[in-house]
């Protein structure tokens, strides 16, 4: 089976195939489909974290002028599926509320207008009960248990090396740091939100929602609506965003395909932004207490890592937010480095708070920036260039493939040389020197550096647990391609860099090839997007797929042209013999051909030339890696901070659009910037979230991020096409650069950044704090 | 209450409650749902349309207030099916992913180079600061605010290539 | 998310508008920019059953100097001031100021009148209006008076206006010497609030000193405040570095600042004192070229 020779499309900077729509406002968000009868859904929301639910009045809100239904769970009595830890979000609350935010209530109407006017007119009595908000007396299920039937914390695990006391204590240094990291979300521009449209005659439902997994919701709601899997179709549209938060299976899906279901109508309902932040996917919310055995050459010998994680007040099904963070954070935690010992123990808790879910790089945020803390402390405490410790670590390319002491095997990549780049990008040594002379002259600059490892295209994620991707090709008479996949892209580009890999594979123009993804109708069966498998797994998929589309092409014109197999070449829209260019028939003869002119077709083959395929990588996961680079500048009288410079060297095995892969990356660096000095979702003591819109929960502007820099290296991973996920590498990175960064300008007043986001009065008192010392020393 | 609205060059007469907002009138009125609404506190801009010439977050206008004015939305950027110069750069330079932000940051950059034909960097970021996006980092947005720029100050070709590769010298 | 339902009027003459506030006395707001009062409707924290729309009202648009005054119309949008490159040599707080309100979409709506007369106590302009010594311009149905800033603003949204006056314009002394001014507001990003911000305009004597001296502060207190002592403190000095320690210490004194989301009480009255040092070192700086030295 000939390889392909000539990539056309591969590894260049092809401009997106779904633009033109996007452009010109054309695209259609599901806040832009209309459908005559539309009702739409208000939801009342609790605004009490802990409260027993002792009536519900709905009277008034049902007299409010075109009104349909007004549910409460009597009306609508079904539980997201409660394995494994015995709690399930009922969709409605039942008899209690247990955060802020959580649905009570749905009124259906004429409009989002009445809705909401008749939201206002229902009564609820609470009987108020204490909240649960500080995660370590949660631990001790204090002041009480969010659950009754269960103690708040739902998972304890330990992982110890063996050995792993010895090494420990046989240390020459040690050090310890508590890490804490508040609560973040994803914050897609465009909110959630669902249709649901009832087929009357079939009794088909179908549902429109911007979702990265479009069958495995099907799968959800097919179960939750006691309807065959058939009998539901789920169309993703054009999504504003997704993050991980469009990943998991939300209680309002459930009310609004039931409400259409039952009341024959279509139904929608648009979260607005202040329900999406009191209830989207909340994420991060961990303490990591760490403790760390290094000798005098900076060599990390042992970390031990406690780490404490909120959920919040349930576990959304598949994909409990906390066991993720932890999991994956600490899964994680040795990074680049060979740091031979892990004593790890996790446990996670509930709160009356709003569950946590999937936000890009789940645990790997918080896992490297404190693994790159542990290293710069290590550095500080020996008085060594964090540079040199990290050189001293660093896993080399002789050591692949690389068994962590968390039981990962990392194919080969790029970790010192992506290192070194960035630090050659920025002339490290010259920044050195210009440090000491900003410091004489009372300007606090600093530079931080952030090694990542990126753990992509797993069996499991946020989007599932299915390890294969599928693609199907329909080449139609004209010789263009229709292809389906079962990603579900949120904005990476997919109908472009699918289209790439098929028109390589079968030597047509990318323009020729057509992607629909979302349709569940249409697309085959597959696992979404999370866990940046697209392109792996996709990836792989597409090429797979292409390579059966190419072999059955192949074995037409070699019959029409009456040549050997071998001898054909795929190329510029041609089949031709090799070495005799004129010995040629067009795709779009073939293809023809293929359907219509069918006795012309060799013996034994089908007409038509449709295939599906589905692939699923060798390993059980595949490592992107590289290196962030911030410099900052730290105003120690007001604790502004500003990025100065931003570098990024990145692996990520063969690109296929290194475009699209640096605007991932470029949105990463941005979310991250957000996530060490701006995002906060603040609940105080009575677990009331104080920041509800975006006046409060900050978000960078274009003044906000630098410019940045953007180098690549390939190294290839072992999969079909070489290709490593990337989607999250950049904000698994960029906090821990920016937090290293901030660090490393206030080191002159020995500070040290352990909790995110930095906020401006906190280096504030710090600075102010080490001064007095100064002062009184 | 009646109002009439020139909208993307066409005059629409429309029966409305004061209390409808521009943005959800061109939306659900006109079926212009290339505007779109992403907050609830006129925080984000991805509703930004032109209203007399200038840039302003339409969920934050009256429909009534635009009763006898000019409004521009993104669907009146292209011509006889031409791109706008912003919208080619906007896609030669990948400057947008999930394309929500999108209207809203054209629109804008439309107005800014509308008043400042020739913005610094800095000048363009500013201009932009009212509209956020979550899945750029801005960067390719702003390397297509200056291409279109050249483009529409007349520049050469291999000039604007060299941006789209390289972005603007330091400014 | 979407406002209550209300009557809506757009007189065209500011008797007309006069009348229509009259006439609904507290069941009516007035709209300008709407880009305050707009948010608050769609939240539902504001609900008037009448707006009463003063965008079409030409004789509150532009300005004019008169006698030594210049006179700002009430519905003269941020933009516009912030544009205004006519107004900085005489004026210089007014682009310097205007330039940090909010974001440019907004400032392309948002008017200085309708922000005086909302009060919001974190407003850009109040601190600016202190600062420059601004009377404000009401009009009701008796005719117009003139009420000095420092007469204005009486709490958290709430002035001194009547029930059924009107903010037509703002009038600030054009300075007789050479001035120069700061505004210096810290966000955390573009567009956010004021964790806390501060206003300065300092013109200078023949002999280099201080004559007169205006500094006023914002998202530090229920309105915007006047740093009456910093104030005092300047009067008849020469703008050294040892004024200005002095001077920037005595600013947070005058500041009343409360512990919220976006930093302590504490952290709040350093900046100012921060802010004030800076700017009066810039304006320092500036007036030494103005002056030649002291």
């Amino acid at each position: 089976m000939s390889e392909v020779l000539k990539p056309q499309f591969t590894g260049a900077r092809v401009t997106r195939l779904e633009d033109a729509r996007l452009l010109r406002g054309q695209a259609r968000y599901v806040d832009d489909f209309e459908y005559p009868g539309t009702l739409e859904v208000a939801f009342l929301r609790s605004n009490r974290a802990a409260a027993r639910i002792q009536s519900v009045d709905v009277t008034e809100a049902l007299a409010v002028p075109g009104v349909k239904a007004v549910w409460t769970f009597a009306d609508c009595p079904i539980t997201l599926p409660d394995r494994p830890f015995q709690v399930g979000q009922p969709v409605l609350a039942r008899d209690e509320v247990r955060f802020v935010g959580e649905p009570v209530a749905a009124v259906i109407a004429d409009s989002r207008y009445r809705a909401e006017d008749a939201v206002e007119k229902i009564r609820v009595q609470y009987e108020p009960l204490p909240a649960v908000v500080d995660s370590r007396a949660a631990l001790a299920d204090q002041p009480r248990r969010v659950h009754e039937h269960r103690p708040n914390r739902f998972l304890h695990k330990t992982h110890v090396t063996d050995g792993f006391n010895e090494a420990f204590q046989s240390a020459p240094h040690h050090l310890e740091l508590t890490f804490r990291w508040n609560r973040q979300t994803g914050v897609t521009m465009e909110t959630r939100g669902c249709l649901a449209l009832p087929d009357p005659v079939s009794g088909r439902l179908t549902v429109y929602a911007g979702h990265q997994s479009p069958h495995g919701l099907r799968g959800m709601l097919a179960r939750l609506l006691k309807l065959p899997e058939h009998q539901v179709r789920v169309v993703v549209p054009e999504v504003g965003g997704g993050f991980g938060i469009k990943a998991m299976f939300y209680p309002e899906y459930v009310v609004v395909a039931e409400a259409a279901r039952r009341l024959g109508r279509p139904v929608k309902w648009i979260g607005d932004r202040m329900e999406s932040l009191l209830a989207d996917a909340h994420a991060r919310d961990a303490i990591h207490e760490v403790a760390v055995a290094y000798d005098d050459e900076g060599r990390i010998l042992a970390v031990r890592d406690h780490v404490i994680g909120d959920t919040g007040a349930y576990a959304f099904p598949g994909f409990p937010g906390a066991v993720g963070e932890a999991n994956w954070a600490t899964e994680m935690l040795t990074g680049p480095y060979k740091i031979p010992h892990v004593s790890i123990e996790i446990e996670c808790v509930f709160s009356n708070k709003a569950p946590l879910g999937p936000y890009r790089g789940v645990g790997g945020p918080i896992g490297a920036q404190v693994q790159e803390a542990i290293v710069d402390a290590v550095a500080r405490a020996l008085g060594k260039d964090p540079v040199e410790v990290r050189r001293a670590n660093l896993i080399g390319p002789e050591d692949f493939p690389y068994h962590t002491p968390t039981g990962k095997v990392y194919d080969p990549g790029s970790y010192g040389e992506s290192l070194e780049r960035a630090l050659a990008l920025v002339d490290y040594e010259r920044f050195r020197k210009d440090q000491e002379q900003w410091r004489a002259q009372g300007r606090y600059v600093g530079l931080g550096l952030c090694v990542f490892v990126e753990p992509s295209a797993m069996a499991e994620s946020e989007a599932g647990s299915i390890p294969y991707e599928a693609v199907t090709l329909r080449m139609e008479p004209s010789g263009v391609v229709t292809a389906a996949v079962g990603t579900g892209p949120t904005g990476q580009g997919h109908e472009t860099t699918f289209a790439q890999l098929i028109a390589d594979q079968l030597g047509i123009d990318v323009k020729d090839v057509v992607v629909l993804h979302g349709d569940t109708d249409s697309a085959p069966f597959g696992g979404g997007t999370g866990g940046s498998r697209s392109g792996t797994i996709g990836g792989g998929a597409a090429i797979r797929a292409g390579q059966a589309l190419r072999r059955k092409l192949t074995q037409l014109a070699a019959h029409l042209l009456e040549a050997a197999e071998e001898d054909i070449r795929l190329e510029a829209g041609k089949a031709f013999v090799a070495g005799v260019p004129a010995r040629s028939i067009t795709i779009r003869d073939l293809a023809r051909t293929a359907y219509t002119d069918v006795a012309r077709l060799p013996e034994g083959m089908q007409p038509g030339l449709e295939v599906v395929a589905r692939y699923q990588p060798p390993g059980a996961a595949t490592y992107s890696n590289g290196t962030h680079l911030a410099v900052v500048e730290v105003d120690v009288e007001t604790g502004f901070v500003k990025v100065l410079d931003y570098v990024v060297v990145n692996d990520c095995g063969v690109l296929v659009n290194p475009m699209i892969v640096e605007g991932q990356i470029h949105g990463g660096v941005a979310q991250g910037i957000g996530s060490a000095l701006l995002e906060e979702l603040r609940y105080d003591e009575n677990g009331q979230l104080t920041t509800t819109s975006l006046m409060d929960y900050l978000l960078p502007t274009a003044e906000d991020v630098p410019r940045m820099r953007v180098e690549h290296i390939q190294t290839p991973s072992a999969s079909e096409g070489g290709i490593k996920g990337m989607g999250e590498g950049s904000l698994i990175a960029a906090p821990g650069a920016i937090a290293a960064a901030v660090s490393d300008a206030l080191a002159p007043f020995g500070v040290f950044v352990t909790e995110l986001p930095i906020r401006p009065q906190q280096i504030v008192a710090w600075v102010q704090a080490a001064k007095t010392e100064a002062q009184a020393g | 209450m009646k109002i009439r609205v020139k909208v993307n060059g066409r005059w629409y007469e429309s029966d409305v409650e004061p209390r409808t907002l521009l943005a959800y009138w061109l939306r659900e009125d006109l079926k212009l749902t290339g505007t779109h609404i992403g907050c609830d506190t006129t925080s984000c801009g991805a509703c930004t349309v032109l209203l007399d010439g200038k840039a302003v977050k339409s969920c934050t206008v009256l429909a009534v207030q635009a009763n006898g004015r000019e409004v521009m939305t993104v669907e009146g950027l292209e011509r006889n099916g031409q791109l706008h110069p912003l919208q080619s750069a906007f896609w030669e330079c990948h400057a947008l992913q999930c394309g929500y932000c999108t209207p809203g940051m054209l629109m804008a950059s439309y107005a800014l180079l509308q008043e400042n034909p020739n913005p610094t960097e800095e000048e363009i970021r500013e201009g932009l600061s009212g509209n956020i996006c979550r899945c750029t980092g801005y960067m390719n947005i702003v390397k297509a605010v200056q291409t279109a720029a050249r483009k529409m100050s007349g520049e050469s070709q291999e000039a604007l290539e060299e941006v789209a590769a390289n972005g603007a010298s330091a400014d | 998310m979407f406002p209550n339902a209300f009557e809506y009027e757009a007189p065209t003459s500011l008797d007309d508008a006069i009348r229509l506030i009259r006439e609904h006395g507290y069941d009516a707001k007035v709209l300008a920019g709407g880009q305050s009062l707009l948010p608050m409707m769609k939240l539902r924290i504001a609900a008037p059953a009448v707006l009463i729309d003063i965008n079409g009202i030409d004789e509150l648009k532009g300005w004019r100097e008169v006698d030594g005054t210049l006179r700002i119309g009430a519905m003269t949008r941020h933009a516009e001031l912030e544009h205004a490159r006519e107004l900085a040599d005489s004026f210089p707080l007014l682009s310097r100021t205007a330039r940090w309100i909010a974001d440019p979409l907004i400032r392309n709506r948002g008017t200085i009148g309708g922000s005086l007369a909302h009060a919001d106590p974190g407003a850009d302009w109040g601190a600016a209006m202190l600062a420059a010594g601004a009377r404000i311009e009401a009009r009701g149905p008796e005719g117009s008076r003139l009420i000095p800033v420092d007469e204005f603003f009486v709490d958290t949204f709430a002035t001194s206006l009547n029930e059924d006056e009107l903010v037509v314009a703002v009038h600030i002394d054009k300075p007789t010497g050479p001035v120069a001014a700061r505004y210096m507001k810290l966000e955390r990003k573009a567009g956010d609030f004021a964790i806390a911000a501060l206003g300065v305009q300092v013109e200078l004597d023949s002999n280099g000193r201080v004559a007169k001296a205006g500094i006023g502060m914002c998202a530090c207190g229920p309105i915007p405040l006047r740093a009456t002592k910093a104030e005092a403190a300047l009067i008849g000095q020469p703008l050294t570095d040892e004024t200005i320690k002095t001077v920037s210490r005595l600013v947070p004194e005058d500041a009343d600042p409360t512990d919220d989301l976006r930093g302590s009480a504490e952290y709040k009255r350093d900046l100012l004192r921060v802010f004030a040092s800076r700017a009066l070192h810039e304006i320092a700086e500036e007036l030494k070229g103005k002056v030649g030295g002291q």
